[in-house]
């Protein structure tokens, strides 16, 4: 009986899970199969060097966010995972905001502070390095709309981690450098993937911060409502499809990367 | 967790759902304001808002319910995806015979008038102390200044700021305006025709030089950017920028596109955006109609008379968007109007005789609502059951 209820139990999680999956499924799944519908479409967007350099910029930028977010982030996250101090939870709230502020006002916010005559935009211009309007500019809309998926994820990886595991390495004799390379971080590794995983996948879909801030060079998302206001959705559903595609195969290759560090 | 607690949040969560659903869907039957749908321009947003906040006062038992579009969506929204609306405002004039006559419309009234300005901040635009209607395109070349205009494919204001710098060539006499502010700093080019007309083609991607020129999609985007002082000047309509207190360079009549005396110098431009479609250059002139699928036509016209008489015309006046007095009618103007307005001395077109619009099947009283409520019982069925097992 008690076998069976534990089964009954995963038959409604499975039954009550796959709502959400077909949501995704059938959503994505008319797209495709309406572009099957119109395959020269696809081919057409394939062989454009203009939508293949917007899903490039995409995806460069987008990895260029993730690692300064990780390099930024992954200590935020270990700080926070292990250390209790007064005005924590304002620490907290603070890596939070991006999630819950409206793109196009961040976007706004970001323009202000980046532009020529902006407080980090103006030194930065005396350098010779412009963000408005530039590349830079959409690594810092992603950026900023980005890494509070990595740092919460992370967090909550390293909170998993046992301080003993840790205590016991330092008593060895470890340095707590070496301790957190060795022992910390690769046990927090999965954590640390998924983190990196889902920060990667905002922001290469960030569309209004960008906008604001870098309207050029044109990026994939941007492209696809350009294509879509001028000539509708036969334009632009192959660049979404293209896109779509592109990013399914880059995250299923980095689960399996997870499940494979996960298992050693 | 126990399947039991589990079911029960289940229940909650659909019943959140479904009485959130039941809350925001209006229950057929119910007592209801007679409503009144208008579809309009997006550049007519704000002062439409105004004229429904006051119309509504005056007309308790109405309810004004606004859709904000571009007009030729607006238009499409009518016409192609068979939507009713009370009343139609366009930011094209003629965009209404064009589109709608003779199955959709068969009149107008031109109401309001826009025109092209140069925005800037008085505080941070780079020679904003300096610039005048007789100067601005010596400013604009200037190093270091930098000028926006919004996308020429995406949005009318775009094509339109081309427009007012090649007839800017034209009034002040000065054959390179054009080149030294648009050619030489993104990929939009230029062709003089045998005629005297001027074709400027936008390519998909205008590629701006973005040390010198920002282009956005929309020009309401490059407001904001003119706030925060990353760019000097921007070309806006006038609404935008009354509506947003900026101040601005009032663009002499002849180049800025807001009068219908000079409709045929406008006509020298024209701009060939990236779908290939050309648009000439013409004042920039607001209509307005009742379309004649209209659910409520009364009352769609009740809110045409608001609009184009006194309260509307300095409602207009005041955001920006000059009212034209009398307003002047074009087509079939219904009896009620033609007390308001000044008709147009041409014959009306004979429209056929209107076909008559399928009645819509009133609304299924919310199937959706049943189903869920079957859902809930059977979860909590469930749940029961399994408490007893």
């Amino acid at each position: 009986m008690e076998e069976l209820k534990r089964e009954n139990v995963y038959v409604i999680s499975i039954s009550l899970g796959l709502v959400l999956v077909a949501f995704v499924f059938i959503t994505l799944g008319n797209m495709y199969y309406k572009q099957v519908e119109d395959f020269s479409g696809l081919i057409d967007a394939v062989t454009d060097p203009v939508v293949l350099e917007a899903i490039w910029i995409s995806i460069s930028a987008a990895v260029c966010s993730t690692l300064i977010a990780f390099l930024f982030g992954v200590p935020l996250a270990y700080f926070l995972a292990r250390k209790e101090f007064m005005g924590k939870s304002v620490i907290e709230g603070i890596v939070d905001i991006p999630l819950m502020i409206p793109h196009i006002v961040a976007g706004i916010a970001l323009y202000g502070v980046f532009m020529r005559y902006g407080l980090i935009g103006a030194p930065l211009r005396k350098l010779g390095i412009v963000i408005t309007d530039a590349y830079p500019g959409i690594v810092v809309a992603m950026l900023f709309m980005s890494f509070p998926y990595l740092v919460d994820t992370v967090r909550e990886g390293f909170k998993e981690v046992d301080p003993r595991l840790e205590n016991v390495a330092r008593s060895l004799g470890a340095s707590h450098w070496r301790t957190f390379r060795e022992i910390t971080f690769p046990l927090a590794f999965p954590s640390i993937l998924s983190g990196a995983i889902l920060s990667w996948g905002r922001a290469i879909s960030e569309f209004s911060a960008v906008l604001i801030i870098a309207y050029h060079p044109i990026s994939a998302p941007i492209l696809i409502y350009e294509k879509f206001t001028s000539f509708g959705l036969r334009a632009s559903r192959p660049i979404s499809v293209l896109l779509i595609s592109i990013c399914l195969v880059i995250f299923i290759v980095l689960r399996m990367i997870g499940k494979r560090s996960r298992k050693k | 967790m126990e399947i039991r607690n589990i079911l029960v949040w289940a229940t909650l969560t659909a019943i959140v759902c479904v009485s959130a659903a039941a809350f925001y869907t209006p229950i057929a039957g119910a007592q209801q304001a007679k409503t009144v749908r208008v579809f309009h321009a997006g550049s007519l947003a704000v002062p439409l808002a105004e004229a429904e906040s006051q119309f509504e006062a005056l007309h308790p038992n109405m309810d004004v319910q606004r859709e904000s579009m571009g007009s030729v969506k607006a238009i499409r929204q009518i016409t192609d995806v068979g939507k009713r609306a009370d009343v139609l405002a366009s930011a094209d004039y003629s965009l209404i015979p064009g589109m709608m006559y003779p199955e959709y419309a068969d009149w107008y009234v031109r109401f309001a008038t826009n025109d092209m300005v140069l925005a800037y901040n008085p505080e941070k635009s780079k020679y904003a102390a300096e610039i005048t209607p007789d100067n601005w395109y010596e400013l604009l070349r200037k190093g270091g200044v930098v000028f926006g205009f919004s996308n020429p494919n995406l949005d009318p204001c775009g094509y339109r700021s081309l427009m007012v710098m090649q007839l800017a060539e034209l009034y002040y006499n000065d054959s390179k305006i054009f080149d030294d502010l648009v050619l030489n700093n993104t990929a939009i080019t230029i062709s003089e025709d045998a005629d005297g007309t001027f074709l400027m083609t936008v390519p998909e991607d205008p590629k701006p030089n973005t040390e010198k020129v920002s282009i956005r999609p929309k020009s309401v985007e490059l407001v904001a950017l003119v706030e925060e002082g990353g760019l000097d000047y921007a070309f806006e309509y006038r609404s935008v920028a009354v509506q947003h207190n900026l101040a601005f360079v009032d663009l002499p009549e002849q180049i800025d596109l807001s009068r219908i005396e000079y409709a045929d110098t406008y006509r020298k431009v024209k701009v060939q955006t990236a779908d290939g479609k050309t648009k000439t250059g013409k004042p920039i002139v607001y209509g307005i109609t009742v379309p004649k699928n209209a659910e409520n036509p009364d009352m769609g016209l009740e809110f045409v008379k608001f609009v184009i008489g006194d309260a509307g015309q300095k409602i207009f006046a005041d955001m920006g968007q000059p009212p034209i007095v009398p307003p002047e009618g074009s087509g079939n103007v219904p009896e009620e109007l033609k007390g308001l307005v000044q008709l147009e001395l041409v014959e009306p077109t004979p429209t056929p005789t209107p076909t008559p619009a399928p009645t819509p099947a009133p609304k299924e009283p919310g199937f959706e609502a049943g189903f869920a409520i079957a859902g809930i019982l059977a979860i909590v069925y469930l749940a029961l059951r399994r408490g007893k097992g």
